[in-house]
């Protein structure tokens, strides 16, 4: 039996931890929600390819010798789509990296594209695929902040190991009356006590993907630190020698012809041939004119756990086609090495498909709402009550108004802030030089415009307003397509394959949920108590 | 038969946050290495990993649990203690050469 001390030094705990990471993990899980869907928000966004047309799969092994006679540089790696999509602008595509940058950081990319002409005469583009998606991808991935380098990482692993801290502590809290509580939504007159149900009851059922979260993300954020250690501790150098030994030796290298290597619709045949439910979607060439040329054929198998967001891959000689690794093969994976990719599949949706993602999609706008409660309680402890027979109404407190105010301006704020982002992306493409930084702008303006606005208003009329301005931004996405569509003077576009309406669909029911708690929160603000930072 | 009420819990924050947070870190560290220890025949990349990956629940786990001791000075205590157990059976079991 847990003492009542116990409790209440975790209450503690997790009321502290909740409120400094709340906001922070607010937009991490409403970003996080989105990214489950990043190639379809690609998609939606991506201008009409028209720049050079897609090469048939038949001819891409002669596309690979002449753009890569073209471009050299290109052999260091390149992509083959296997299939076709709005994002995919062409049959060939390459990216040189600025030298010295992170990682993680694609800011500094150069991309370019293959096609052939008729008569075979390859054409080399540089193109400016949209990094939108991958935009509110990194929104995710540092709370909100606005490069994935490594010290806004090592933030995000701080937010995510106060994170843990509360989920463990507020299930300890729970503990004790679970049994007794659990499913008790009791809803009435005592407003505070239907929140806090409702913060439990979602608390309790999404804490296993919560648990999942909070732990991988500590690791993405910190596992430079850890293998270091480690290595220092506990491998005795080996660790990071034996990665050095992988690297060629220098000036031995056996001249390759590229046009010896397999076709790309073979190289695929014989990874789909290693796993029967994998489905190849593209082939990354890498060092195919150095010592150890390898091709992986990433693909995707519904029916089994993916190593990555992407998917998985089979790494071929692109010149023999025989195996060099499936570690990474969805299905065909040993299981110390299935182990070590769940984490990964776990935290990105990478397993079961379509109905997977759209389950994660809803447990990670629950979490964000889970945050989003957890603040509203914290004010809803505090409040100062009126006296019950009347007198004067109390002034509530300044940090429960301020962090009302804040609450409402952040969270809406980056909810408006990725909406017009995205809208941003179709009607200023070609209109603007930097794409890019416009993206950036727009969601930085609204997102402090929003908590400016909650600051000078009061989070009462805040509560109403912003919501009505999120709903606007979030419904000018299918607004934007089906002008379009009967506009096409206004030089806008509107894909129709099933993922891209699906965007549109999905904005949407979603500016519909907004209005809706627009008037909520209105009526809420004509009944509502006085005695409360809501009728501020 | 103690029927006595125990002793009330100090809240100890500092100690006990500080406590968790190193000593936790360093029980992490030492798990991981018993697993490397005790997997010799499993693949360095693999091995590797694995063990990478369970210093973030151990760690965070530790510092979690560490505000269930009745004071700071029995977290560093406690805590201290296992760190120099786990520690010296690490030693034991590494190979002859220190490394």
């Amino acid at each position: 039996m847990l003492r009542t001390d116990f409790i209440r030094i975790y209450k503690s705990v997790h009321t502290w931890t909740g409120i400094l990471s709340g906001l922070a993990l607010f937009i991490a899980f409403y970003a996080g929600a989105l990214t489950v869907f990043k190639e379809p928000l690609a998609r939606w966004v991506a201008p009409p390819a028209q720049e050079v047309p897609y090469v048939p799969l038949t001819d891409a092994a002669q596309l690979i010798v002449e753009a890569l006679r073209a471009d050299p540089a290109a052999a260091r790696e390149f992509t083959i789509h296997l299939r076709e999509a709005e994002h995919l602008p062409a049959r060939m595509e390459w990216q040189i990296r600025p030298p010295g940058g992170d990682d993680h950081d694609e800011s500094g990319i150069r991309h370019f594209v293959a096609g052939m002409d008729a008569s075979g005469t390859v054409q080399v583009t540089e193109t400016q695929p949209s990094r939108v998606a991958a935009f509110i991808d990194t929104l995710h991935r540092v709370v909100g902040l606005p490069v994935d380098n490594d010290p806004n990482r090592w933030v995000m692993g701080l937010i995510a190991a106060l994170y843990t801290l509360a989920l463990v502590s507020g299930v300890i809290v729970l503990l004790p009356s679970l049994v007794k509580d659990f499913f008790a939504l009791r809803i009435g007159r005592n407003l505070k006590r239907m929140w806090l149900d409702a913060h439990n009851i979602v608390g309790i059922i999404s804490l296993p993907f919560h648990l999942v979260m909070a732990l991988t993300a500590v690791v993405f954020a910190y596992h430079d630190g850890f293998y270091g250690v480690q290595d220092a501790l506990i491998h005795g150098g080996k660790w990071s020698s034996a990665f050095e030994r992988q690297r060629p030796p220098p000036g031995a290298a056996p001249a390759r012809d590229p046009a010896t290597m397999l076709p790309p619709l073979e190289l695929a045949a014989r990874a789909r041939a290693l796993s029967p439910g994998f489905e190849p979607g593209m082939l990354q060439y890498q060092q195919i004119t150095g010592p150890r040329p390898v091709v992986r054929v990433w693909g995707k198998d519904a029916a089994a756990v993916s190593p990555r967001a992407r998917g998985g891959f089979a790494a071929l000689d692109p010149y023999s086609g025989k195996l060099l690794g499936s570690d990474f093969l969805p299905g065909r994976q040993s299981t110390p090495n299935l182990v070590i990719s769940s984490f990964f599949a776990l935290h990105m949706a990478a397993f079961g498909g379509t109905l997977v993602h759209w389950l994660y999609f809803l447990l990670g706008l629950a979490g964000a709402w889970l945050f989003y409660s957890g603040n509203l309680l914290w004010i809803e402890t505090r409040r100062r009550k009126a006296p019950r027979q009347g007198g004067e109404i109390p002034v509530q407190r300044r940090d429960t108004r301020l962090l009302a105010a804040g609450t409402v301006g952040v969270c809406l704020g980056c909810m408006s802030g990725i909406s017009l982002t995205l809208v941003g992306g179709k009607w200023l493409y070609g209109h603007v030089g930097d794409l890019d930084a416009w993206h950036w702008g727009l969601y930085y303006s609204v997102f402090f415009a929003s908590i400016a606005w909650a600051l000078w208003r009061g989070a009462g009329r805040a509560s109403v307003e912003l919501p009505w301005i999120a709903a606007a931004l979030t419904l000018a996405l299918p607004l934007t397509t089906l002008l379009a569509w009967s506009l096409p003077s206004l030089g806008l576009w509107g894909h129709t394959s099933p993922a891209t309406l699906g965007v549109d669909a999905t904005a949407l029911v979603g500016a519909l949920a907004l209005a809706w708690m627009a008037r909520i929160s209105a009526r809420r603000r004509r009944e509502a108590a006085a005695d409360s930072v809501w009728a501020a | 038969m103690d029927t006595h009420k125990p002793p009330p819990i100090q809240r100890d924050w500092v100690a006990k946050s500080v406590a968790g947070t190193l000593l936790g870190f360093g029980l992490a560290l030492s798990v991981s290495g018993l697993f490397v220890r005790l997997n010799p025949d499993m693949a360095l990349s693999v091995k590797g990993q694995l063990a990478m990956w369970m210093l973030a629940p151990v760690w965070l786990g530790t510092l979690t649990g560490s505000y269930f001791f009745s004071s700071g000075l029995r977290a560093w205590l406690w805590l201290g203690g296992t760190n120099l157990l786990l520690a010296g059976a690490l030693v034991v079991l590494s190979p002859a050469s220190g490394g």
